[in-house]
């Protein structure tokens, strides 16, 4: 049996030797592009997501987020939960927040947006929203009558511009007037506008807790939610379980359980393109493949019928072809590789920006194995069938008709 | 050692029908030189192509060294024509994308020599057709009568039992087709084997033992190399 196997390599090492040079080349850069092209769009896609979740964790839920158990509207004892949370192994800190509902008056426009009550000095160590002002600057700790607002309720003086109802390009120094939902109405300067890039967090507010007291009439010792960035090293699950064990009753979540099961969806049909776009390069592939050896056994048929009539097997002489068929494949796939590590650097350097922010493409290697596995399979059927098929014929048909 | 019966071949082209073999009956001994002879369309080579395994016939039956062939699975001709049969083809039918030497030494790896003893037997039988040199180049590279001696050499590398011959110096000079006739006499002499071959030539009937002489299909007459 390893005979047939040793005679294939024979044939087929000489056929790519002696065949022609630029179809070789040719093949193998069609198979370099169909692996880029199945390996570039997950990654992009992938980059995506990380981008998506980073965002998530940075500026929404923090690595863990505790909201009131069900059926509460507030957290209560929220000082003292902190300090408990704080106190969790994994924790690294732990941020108290009040959102609260309000109408937003300026430039003659009006807007309701949620507005955020947080601490700066825990809040710069739990989120990342501190990092992003686009103007002015982000809370020191102990201002009152100032207020951050988000780039999209800032917005821009033409309405076209803008992507949800704004205040009209309201800008750092000027004032806002803020009606709350509880009935206070207040005035604050802009002190800074945030932009993060996610859609929700830009379009809110952020005050001091001190002015949320002074709104609310007196000590505020609740929260709508409580933000936990835990150390460096430290694995979510293992201290979102630790803090129920510390006795936190209000319900936790990961950031990853907390993303909304819309989001959860869009990262499905993120999942259903990216396999759409890899059965498509398969099929390119396979038919590529295909013509390539249908063209070669072809003008093969007189060789074939030669072989078989000097009594080298019909198997023998498939083989041949599937074993060229992987050398296009394989050196398609080192090719394939060489461009993605090029992209890969160039995108690294030069991040594709999108309007939510700045993606690079990550490659997987587990989505790069199992793309180079699915392009060998599909193109060895893809060869197999014509080979199969035209070492079929006759032998004198065949040599009578070159 | 060939048993031939009946042998037919016919070839339908629309409403015309081809008679290439009409009813051969053949018997040839182990060790035999036999030669064909015959007018050009008379059936020689689909002769030697429906005993060398290459085509089925439409009629008859042919057993070689006891085995029915035609019976035998298509993968099982194949092992046949490898192990028992050396053909020469009236145009020689070469691997293009092999070296002279390599279409010498394929079927010896097919039967499972490796690559040096492979060699070593092909160089040995280029050289003793007269074709020491020139065995790295392609068959495209070489003329003719070099390409025919290729395929001299690549149908014995396996010593065959029988060797099936088209008129194999149809296309060499006296010297090289002396050389390729006493390569047989010899090969037939030493080793036994049956060779079958066609040829018009004169100065052949000399190495055979019997000619068979074909006209439209049939055997016209069967004898001595000796008669007209
Ligand atoms: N594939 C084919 N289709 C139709 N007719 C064929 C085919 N092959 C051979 N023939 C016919 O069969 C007859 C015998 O052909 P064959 O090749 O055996 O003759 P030959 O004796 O070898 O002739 P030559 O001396 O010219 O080589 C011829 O009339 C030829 O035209
Ligand atoms: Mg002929």
């Amino acid at each position: 049996m390893l005979e047939r196997e040793k005679v294939a390599l024979y044939l087929a090492s000489r056929s790519l030797a002696r065949g022609s040079r630029t179809g070789l080349v040719l093949n193998v850069a069609i198979i370099g592009l169909i692996f880029t092209n199945m390996i570039l769009l997950p990654s992009i896609i992938s980059g995506s997501v990380d981008l998506f979740n980073e965002q998530t964790i940075d500026f929404q839920t923090g690595d863990i987020q505790v909201r009131p158990g069900e059926g509460d509207q507030y957290i209560d004892r929220a000082g003292t939960l902190l300090e408990t949370v704080n106190r969790v192994p994994g924790v690294r800190r732990a941020s108290a927040r009040y959102s609260i509902g309000a109408t937003f008056s300026a430039r003659n426009r009006s807007v309701s947006v949620p507005v955020t009550a947080l601490d700066p000095r825990n809040e710069v160590e739990v989120t990342r929203i501190h990092e992003t002002m686009a103007d002015g600057e982000f809370f020191s700790g102990g201002e009152q009558g100032e207020i951050l607002l988000g780039q999209y309720l800032a917005g821009n003086e033409d309405p076209r511009k803008d992507f949800y109802a704004s205040l009209g390009g309201v800008r750092v120094g000027e004032r806002v007037r803020v009606a709350y939902a509880n009935g206070a109405v207040r005035e604050y300067v802009v002190k800074g506008i945030f932009e993060t890039k996610s859609y929700i967090v830009d379009y809110t507010a952020l005050v001091t807790w001190d002015d949320l007291e002074s709104v609310a009439g007196g000590r505020v010792d609740e929260a709508t939610e409580i933000l936990v960035r835990v150390d460096r090293d430290a694995d979510p699950d293992r201290v979102k379980t630790a803090l129920l064990g510390a006795g936190v009753q209000e319900e936790v979540k990961t950031w990853r359980e907390a993303i909304t099961s819309a989001v959860e969806e869009s990262l499905e049909t993120f999942g259903i393109i990216n396999s759409i776009s890899m059965v498509v390069s398969l099929v390119i592939a396979v038919v590529v493949i295909f013509i390539v050896i249908t063209i070669k056994a072809m003008n093969q048929r007189r060789q074939i019928a030669i072989l078989k009539a000097i009594g080298i097997h019909r198997s023998t002489i498939v083989r041949s072809y599937l074993l060229q068929v992987l050398a296009i494949c394989g050196l398609g796939t080192l090719l394939g590789l060489a461009m993605v590590g090029a992209l890969g650097a160039w995108f690294t350097a030069h991040p594709l920006v999108f309007p939510d922010g700045v993606v690079v493409p990550r490659f997987e290697p587990a989505s790069l194995v199992e793309n180079t596995v699915w392009l060998f399979a599909a193109s060895l059927v893809a060869g197999y069938v014509p080979a199969w098929r035209i070492t079929r014929e006759n032998i004198l048909a065949a040599m009578k008709a070159a | 050692m060939i048993r031939v019966e009946g042998l037919r071949k016919i070839y339908r082209m629309g409403a015309v029908e081809v008679r290439a073999l009409d009813g051969v009956t053949l018997g040839i001994r182990q060790g035999e030189f036999v030669g064909v002879t015959g007018p050009s369309g008379s059936g020689k080579s689909t002769l030697l192509h429906l005993v060398g395994l290459l085509d089925p016939p439409s009629g008859g039956g042919i057993s070689i060294q006891g085995t029915d062939v035609l019976a035998l699975s298509d993968d099982e001709q194949t092992q046949f024509r490898l192990t028992r049969i050396g053909y020469i083809f009236q145009d020689y039918a070469l691997v293009p994308d092999l070296t002279a030497l390599e279409n010498v030494v394929l079927p010896a790896l097919a039967l499972g020599l490796g690559e040096r003893e492979g060699a070593e037997r092909a160089n040995t039988l280029l050289s003793r057709v007269g074709l020491a040199e020139r065995t790295d180049h392609l068959p495209a590279e070489l003329s003719g009568g070099e390409q025919q001696r290729i395929a001299v050499a690549r149908a014995l590398v396996n010593e065959p039992v029988l060797l099936l011959a088209d008129e194999p110096c149809a296309n060499l000079d006296t010297s090289a087709s002396a050389m390729v006739m006493d390569l047989f006499a010899s090969i037939n002499r030493e080793l036994g084997q049956t060779v079958l071959m066609v040829s018009h030539e004169d100065e052949h009937r000399r190495y055979f033992d019997r000619i068979v002489r074909l006209r439209d299909g049939r055997v016209e007459e069967e004898g001595e190399p000796g008669q007209p």
